[in-house]
C-alpha cells in the first residue's frame, strides 16, 4: 500500500483546511482506517513523521482508529465484524456465502489545531 | 481545539475518477480496467478479444507500462485506437494519468474501452480510474496460491480470466483451488478458463463481454 502517498494526502488536506480557517498549528490528525483498506498503520506513522517536517504539522501526531471489517452472511443471516484482514468464511457459521458490507474507510475525521 | 474535518484521504484520485466515469457514461463507453501480474497475458487477451469482436464492437485501448511501447504496438497492429502511457516508475495507473490520455482516444467512435494496467498484483487494485469494472488475469504458471496471497485484486474484480490453461499438463496447479479461494474472497466473481495461445475458452469470455455491452 502507498503509505507515503497517503501520508502526503493527509498532510495536504489538513494544511489546506488550516489555511482556509487561518489556523497556524496542527497538534493532531484523527483518522479512520478500515482494515479492508490494507493500510499499514505503522508504515503510515513512519511516513508521516518524515514528511511533516517544516510544516505547520511538524509537531502533530496521527491518531488512527482502526475500523474492523463488517460483513453479512447470507447463510446464517447475521452481520459480523472481524479484526483480521482476510476472511474466507463467516465467523459465526463458517459459511462461504457472505459479502463485505463495510467500506474501505480511509478518512480524516477531525484535526486538533491552534 | 478540535475541528471536525470529514474528508476521504484518497479524494483527489476519486474526484478525477468520477469525472472520467461521467465522461465515459456520456459517450456511451463501457470501460474495463484490466489488471494482472507481469506476463500473465493481459495484452494477449486483448489481442484475442479484439480479433473476435472488432467487427461488431468499436474498441479502444489505453496501455499502461512503466516504460516502452511494445504493448501499444501489438494493439496498433490490429488497427484499433490505442495510446501508450509510460508511468516512468509509478507502479499503477491513476485517474489523472487516464484523464490525460483521453484526449488521444476518439471517444465518440468507441463503445468499449480497455485500460491495460501496469503488470502488478498489488497496487492497481487500490486505485479507481473511472472504469465500469475491474477484471484480472491470472496465469497457470503463477501458481494456485495467488488468491490468498493477493486478495484485494480478486476482491475488486468483476471477472477473473485464468490464462495459459495449455500449460496445465506441465504444472501441479490445482485450478479448483484457485476458483474456490477466489470465490471465497468474492462470491460474485465471473471466472473464465482460457488459453490465449490456443484459443481455448475464449468464446465464453467474448460472449460475456457482448452481454455486458448489451445491458
Amino acid at each position: 500500500m502507498h503509505e507515503v502517498f497517503i501520508a502526503q494526502s493527509i498532510l495536504d488536506i489538513a494544511i489546506t483546511e488550516c489555511r482556509k480557517a487561518e489556523y497556524t498549528r496542527i497538534n493532531s490528525i484523527s483518522l479512520r482506517i478500515g482494515k479492508v483498506s490494507g493500510v499499514k498503520v505503522q508504515s503510515l506513522l513512519f511516513a508521516f513523521d518524515i514528511i511533516k517536517t517544516d510544516t505547520i504539522a511538524q509537531g502533530a501526531t496521527l491518531i488512527c482508529e482502526e475500523v474492523p471489517i463488517v460483513g453479512y452472511c447470507s447463510e446464517c443471516h447475521n452481520n459480523f465484524e472481524v479484526a483480521s484482514e482476510l476472511i474466507l468464511a463467516c465467523p459465526e457459521c463458517g459459511g462461504t456465502r457472505f459479502s463485505i458490507t463495510g467500506e474501505r474507510e480511509l478518512d480524516i475525521a477531525e484535526i486538533d489545531v491552534d | 481545539m478540535k475541528v471536525k474535518v470529514v474528508r476521504r484521504i484518497l479524494e483527489a484520485n476519486e474526484k478525477i475518477a468520477e469525472e472520467n466515469r461521467k465522461l465515459f457514461k456520456e459517450k456511451g463507453i463501457f470501460t474495463i480496467n484490466l489488471m494482472s501480474g507481469p506476463g500473465a497475458g493481459k495484452t494477449s487477451l486483448l489481442v484475442r478479444t479484439i480479433e473476435a469482436l472488432k467487427d461488431k464492437v468499436s474498441i479502444g485501448v489505453i496501455e499502461g507500462d512503466i516504460t516502452g511501447t511494445d504493448d501499444a504496438e501489438r494493439i496498433n497492429a490490429l488497427d484499433i485506437p490505442v495510446v501508450q502511457i509510460n508511468t516512468e516508475g509509478a507502479c499503477h495507473l491513476d485517474a489523472d494519468m487516464i484523464r490525460e490520455a483521453l484526449g488521444e482516444i476518439p471517444l465518440n467512435k468507441i463503445s468499449l474501452l480497455f485500460i491495460e494496467n501496469v503488470g502488478n498484483l498489488v497496487c492497481p487494485a487500490e486505485f479507481n480510474v473511472g472504469e465500469d469494472m475491474k477484471a484480472m488475469v491470472l496465469s497457470i504458471s503463477e501458481g494456485d496460491d495467488k488468491p490468498l496471497k493477493y486478495p484485494l485484486m480478486f476482491q475488486e474484480s468483476g471477472a477473473l480470466i485464468i490464462n495459459k490453461t495449455d500449460l496445465l499438463p506441465y504444472t501441479d496447479v490445482d485450478v479448483g483451488k484457485i476458483k474456490r479461494n477466489a470465490l471465497s474472497l468474492n462470491s460474485g466473481l465471473k471466472i473464465f478458463e482460457v488459453s490465449c495461445r490456443t484459443g481455448a475458452g475464449l468464446q465464453a469470455w467474448t460472449d460475456y463481454l457482448t452481454t455486458l455491452l448489451a445491458t
